[in-house]
């Protein structure tokens, strides 16, 4: 999924989230939003779910302005976006087994489909054991790969992802990002993530937006780099790890 | 989950408020199937009486033999007489013992001189009735009192009337608080279940898709409510269908036809499910806005 941002800005009352914000993400694209906490990156992730209305400026997604348009068309769009939300944004009252189901449900995927997928994702994020739990039951670290599974599960066409590892452990962390990867390799899935990771950012060699002070400081294309030296400090972070 | 399950499982968390629902349907609707039960009794019992032209001429007492011929073939000489039936006091006190059988007391203080004879005369065509009752009631010295069929309509009417205004009036006022109370407490759930609904809409539900467990929701306590109102309505009804049809005999005055309460049933089932919808429809574009 194609996601343009042409001139936005977004006020709470006073506070100015974002301020004149231009940018263009390509479908297929892994882009990491990265910087310092209150800069704005969660708000530009609620605004292409359209959780928030721009003060101005224009969201395109898929060159559609998505405010433009009925509710009917955001429902679908939404419908086609994973979100791994920064709270999680789990019922509290299912577990985690339907919590997954329910977005497999609202997606439209048959009844008798959706055991299988949620067997699928779960076996994914290695939550076997924790999916009759409710969310108050789990580790913040369990709860964020929960967010993970109900993002997968549906396979969306962009996945947004807010700051997913900031309560998981090294190896879940690497869990995810393989995750991520991989679909966005296989399936050509939209990624923009934020994070604070800078691991993970420094070893995936990605397109990374900076953002401060709700305006955008930089935006890198990935470099072409060295492969084997790529593959080196990754060996090296591997073997500090262990 | 399919949206009935998910139905089920909102009544099941809530079981106090859902028991509330329940319960003023059921009022509702019982109060409903009784007055259409007993709107039904009063209409047979005004075509009863319209349907059969009568009118009764009490006698004074101590009238001779001849005189008594003389007024029944006066009477007979009215055009369209259907039929003269004369109650000689013997007669007016077996049926008197009859109707009061239950009351021996009653029973053993009448005597046959206390009561009147009289003639009944059952008619074709009713403005015959007019004549007859003129004429008649003019007979001071022979005739004691006539009581005219259209009298008794006339007064039956009137009851019917105020019958069913109230019954009208309480069944609305009955219908309205159900209405409101459903949809108040749909609005309850609904206010319970925010997060979710909001997590729901931003994983892409639809508003139809997060307010359809609710109409379901609201759609089953208007069934249910239907379902028992209209059953204990029967059940009542029957009930008591012996001694007040004895009562209006010879007019059965609670239906003892099944298909009338089948066809109650059919309705108040239509009915509760219309306004269970209606209700948390109401309730739901209240509260779900987001
Ligand atoms: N609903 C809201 N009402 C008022 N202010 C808000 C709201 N949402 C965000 N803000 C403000 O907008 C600014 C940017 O918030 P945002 O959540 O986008 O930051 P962030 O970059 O995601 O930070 P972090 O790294 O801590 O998650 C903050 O100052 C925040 O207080
Ligand atoms: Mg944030």
């Amino acid at each position: 999924m194609n996601v343009v941002f042409k001139n936005v800005s977004k006020h709470f009352g006073v506070i100015n989230a974002l301020n004149d914000v231009s940018f263009e993400i390509k479908s297929g694209d892994f882009v990491f939003l990265v910087g310092p906490s209150g800069a704005g990156k969660s708000s530009i992730l609620k605004l292409v779910l359209h959780q928030y209305h721009p003060s101005s400026g224009h969201i395109y997604l898929d060159g559609e302005d998505i405010f433009l348009h009925h509710k009917s068309i955001v429902d679908k769009l939404r419908r086609n976006i994973g979100v791994i939300f920064q709270d999680y944004q789990l019922i509290a009252d299912k577990t985690i087994e339907e919590n997954i189901a329910l977005a497999l449900d609202i997606n439209g995927v048959p009844a008798s489909e959706i055991p299988a997928r949620v067997e699928k994702v779960i076996n994914q994020v290695n939550l076997n054991s924790r999916r009759h739990l409710f969310p108050s039951q789990l580790s913040g670290g369990e709860l964020q790969r929960s967010a993970l599974a109900r993002a997968l599960a549906v396979e969306p066409k962009l996945i947004l992802a807010d700051e997913p590892t900031g309560n998981l452990d090294p190896e879940n962390s690497w869990m995810l990002i393989k995750l991520l990867t991989d679909i966005n390799s296989q399936n050509g899935t939209t990624i923009i993530m934020t994070t604070h990771n800078m691991d993970i950012i420094q070893s995936l060699n990605k397109r990374i937006i900076a953002v401060k002070n709700g305006a955008i400081a930089t935006d890198s294309q990935p470099v072409v780099v060295d492969i084997v030296k790529v593959e080196k400090t990754k060996f090296k972070k591997k073997l500090k790890r262990k | 989950m399919n949206p009935t399950q998910n139905a089920w499982h909102h009544i099941r968390r809530s079981p106090i408020q859902s028991l509330v629902a329940v319960l003023v349907m059921t009022i509702s609707f019982l109060s409903l199937n009784l007055f259409v039960i007993v709107s039904n009794g009063m209409s047979d019992v005004l075509k009863y009486f319209e349907t059969k032209p009568e009118i009764t001429i009490f006698l004074k007492d101590g009238l001779d033999k001849t005189t008594v011929e003389n007024l029944q073939q006066e009477l007979t000489s009215y055009p369209g007489i259907r039929e003269i039936k004369f109650i000689s006091k013997d007669k007016a006190l077996s049926l008197y013992k009859e109707q009061n059988k239950n009351n021996p007391i009653l029973t053993e203080m009448v005597t046959a001189s206390i009561l009147p004879a009289s003639f009944e005369v059952s008619v074709s065509n009713p403005t015959v009735l007019e004549q007859i009752s003129q004429n008649f009631s003019a007979k001071k010295d022979q005739v004691d009192e006539i009581i005219y069929q259209k009298d008794i309509i006339k007064s039956l009417l009137n009851w019917t009337d105020i019958i069913r205004k109230v019954g009208i009036i309480s069944v609305s006022v009955s219908t309205l608080i159900t209405f409101l109370i459903i949809s108040v407490i749909i609005g309850m759930k609904i206010t319970n279940r925010k997060e979710e609904i909001s997590i729901s809409r931003l994983l892409g539900a639809s508003n139809f898709y997060v307010k359809k467990p609710f109409l379901i929701e609201g759609i089953i306590y208007g069934l249910t409510g239907g379902f028992v109102g209209a059953l204990s309505a029967f059940g009542l009804s029957q009930f008591f269908a012996k001694s007040i049809n004895h009562f209006f005999s010879p007019i059965t005055f609670i239906s003892t036809n099944i298909s009338f309460y089948i066809y109650l049933l059919g309705l108040s089932l239509a009915l509760g499910s219309m306004i269970g919808f209606l209700a948390s429809w109401l309730g739901a574009k209240r509260y779900i806005k987001f």
